[in-house]
């Protein structure tokens, strides 16, 4: 008998150890860097050392304003070490949803069941989307938890915005692997595709740090739309909207070529 | 025959992929409750044909009909009618075979209590075993069972006894009987005779995505060709040449001295047997053989003209 929603079960039945795995990666990092702050940032020693290191550097990583707590949290984990973390993640689910899965020939068996592609696509994009909430909420509750001890003072308002901003990031190198997964079947591809999304953005955004001749660039940089205005600490500003607005559309393309093409061929 | 009547009817069905043309058109009428094979060497185009029929792949041009329905805008309605068994069968490896079937079943016609558990006891399956263990064999019996379990209406089985060993094969054979008894249509691909002439009614042979024979396996087998053998004395030697060189189709003559005073003639007639009878019976006869017909040499015939055809269209 049918029960809801057959295929997403199925995705997260076959991916929880991974889910467990990234979720560990994550309370690591959160919990080596987190309470490190007082130490490190809180005493002045840390401005010191941002002084004598070259500004292009602390731009790029984005450790400018590192010495506030909201900074902190902000180029530490959700800029940096999450965004990296978790984009892997993203990227390689993102890549399992369709691609994976047709060039090791399992994809053709499922398709030839009672699904259509709209409702697999639908529902593995959605398994993603799901364990990539559950990291980010996972971020979410270790932030609140430590911000008294670790003295961070990040504003509630500003950490789900920017928390917001994080998930559509690393959903976007998500999607952009569904989606070209989609496309083309083509594991490479999509690979290729989630991950160069991030490491676009990323540069774009480093490259506009650099100085006011290339701020521009922020323009086109889903790095930049999601952190550039500072959410953690100004709370809903920027365009995190726009990251969510284009990996809709992208969901969109590849789900059109999708139902039409050759699948296993 | 209608199209509402038949499993499967085509029309000029073809499929590209660039320049490369998988199948130039072919026509076919698979009736329901009919166990249909079709046959041909590697890259033929039954794997083409097969996934067409799934909506897995789209045709370039012709018409398709599976169990009266497009299978383009038929969907998953109509997918949950048919059983699928691929080719080249690929599962998820980490899970036990129950859980995999039960999440098939959730993806297919309605199973009813108790079908997966008899047909892994029949195929001698271990359903409790995770994938990744089994071997190609067993994983085989996974995919059969999968496209069995939910009783569809039309079974598309491709190379369906790849892996098994002949025991299975005799209960997979079983199991084509019964669900042709059950009503079911049966459509089953192979590059070997063997298993098509066992279990179907008809077949078809197919080279370089053209169907080049349509036949019935009673038919096949009463034109296909056989081996005769005559032993006569020597005196009746060129008589005997004579006699058999005037029976239709038969085929080249060759000679062998026996032990004694007598020759075998030896060689081929097709579907003449009573001309061939009726030509020696007037000889003395020491010996005669008329062996089985010979399906695979007749098929291979077939495949024989492909791969002069293929040459010819590089």
């Amino acid at each position: 008998m049918t029960r809801v929603l057959p295929l997403f079960r199925r995705n997260l039945a076959d991916t929880w150890r991974g889910l467990a795995g990234w979720t560990a990666g994550i309370l690591a990092a959160l919990f080596l860097y987190l309470p490190l702050y007082p130490s490190i940032a809180g005493n002045g020693q840390m401005q010191d050392i941002l002084e004598s290191l070259p500004p292009e550097l602390v731009q790029t990583l984005g450790y400018d304003d590192i010495t506030s707590g909201p900074g902190y949290a902000q180029a530490t984990f959700f800029g940096l070490i999450g965004f990296v973390l978790v984009t892997i993640a993203a990227v390689g689910w993102g890549t399992g949803a369709i691609a994976n899965d047709e060039e090791n020939g399992q994809l053709e068996l499922t398709l030839a069941h009672g699904v259509t592609r709209g409702r697999l696509y639908a529902e593995r994009t959605a398994a993603v989307l799901v364990k990539l909430l559950w990291l980010t909420l996972v971020a979410v509750a270790v932030v609140l938890v430590l911000n008294e001890p670790a003295e961070l003072e990040i504003p509630l308002d500003g950490l789900l915005a920017t928390a917001t901003a994080f998930f559509g990031l690393v959903s976007l190198g998500a999607v952009a692997a569904i989606a070209v997964g989609g496309m083309t079947g083509r594991r490479s591809w999509a690979l290729g595709a989630g991950a160069g999304i991030a490491v676009y953005g990323y540069a774009v955004n480093a490259l506009g740090n650099q100085n006011e001749d290339l701020a521009w660039l922020h323009d086109w940089s889903p790095y930049s739309w999601a952190y550039a205005e500072d959410p953690i600490s100004e709370g809903w500003v920027g365009l995190i909207w726009l990251i969510f607005a284009v990996a809709a559309a992208l969901l969109v393309i590849g789900w059109l070529v999708f139902r039409r093409r050759d699948v296993a061929v | 025959m209608t199209e509402s009547s038949a499993a499967v009817t085509t029309r000029g069905l073809t499929k590209r992929y660039g320049s490369h043309t998988a199948l130039h058109g072919i026509d076919l009428d698979i009736p329901r409750g009919r166990v249909f094979g079709m046959i041909g060497p590697n890259g033929a185009g039954k794997t083409t044909t097969m996934r067409l029929l799934l909506d897995i792949i789209r045709p370039s041009a012709g018409e398709l009909h599976v169990l009266g329905e497009n299978p383009r805008t038929g969907g998953s309605s109509l997918r949950r009618r048919v059983g699928y068994l691929p080719g080249e069968l690929h599962l998820q490896a980490r899970v036990r075979g129950r859980d995999l079937l039960a999440h098939y079943a959730e993806i297919s016609g309605t199973v009813r209590r108790g079908t997966v558990e008899s047909l892994a006891d029949r195929l001698g399956l271990d359903l409790g075993r995770p994938v990744r263990s089994l071997s190609k064999g067993n994983k085989q019996k996974v995919g059969l069972i999968q496209a069995f379990m939910h009783e569809p209406e039309l079974l598309v089985l491709d190379e369906p006894t790849s892996g098994l060993d002949p025991l299975v094969q005799q209960e997979f054979h079983a199991m084509l009987r019964e669900a042709k008894a059950k009503g079911q249509t049966v459509f089953l691909s192979s590059h070997v005779l063997s298993e098509v002439q066992q279990t179907a009614d008809d077949i078809a042979i197919l080279r370089s995505g053209r169907i080049v024979k349509l036949s019935t396996v009673g038919a096949l087998r009463e034109t296909a060709v056989r081996h005769v053998r005559v032993v006569v004395a020597d005196a009746d030697v060129p008589a005997a040449r004579t006699a058999l060189a005037a029976v239709p189709g038969v085929g080249e003559i060759a000679e062998a001295g026996d032990a004694g005073a007598t020759r075998s003639l030896q060689t081929t007639i097709n579907s003449h047997v009573d001309a061939f009878v009726k030509a020696v019976a007037r000889f003395d006869l020491v010996d005669l053989t008329i062996e089985e017909p010979d399906l695979e040499e007749t098929v291979l015939g077939f495949y024989g003209t492909d791969e002069t055809a293929t040459e010819g269209e590089r």
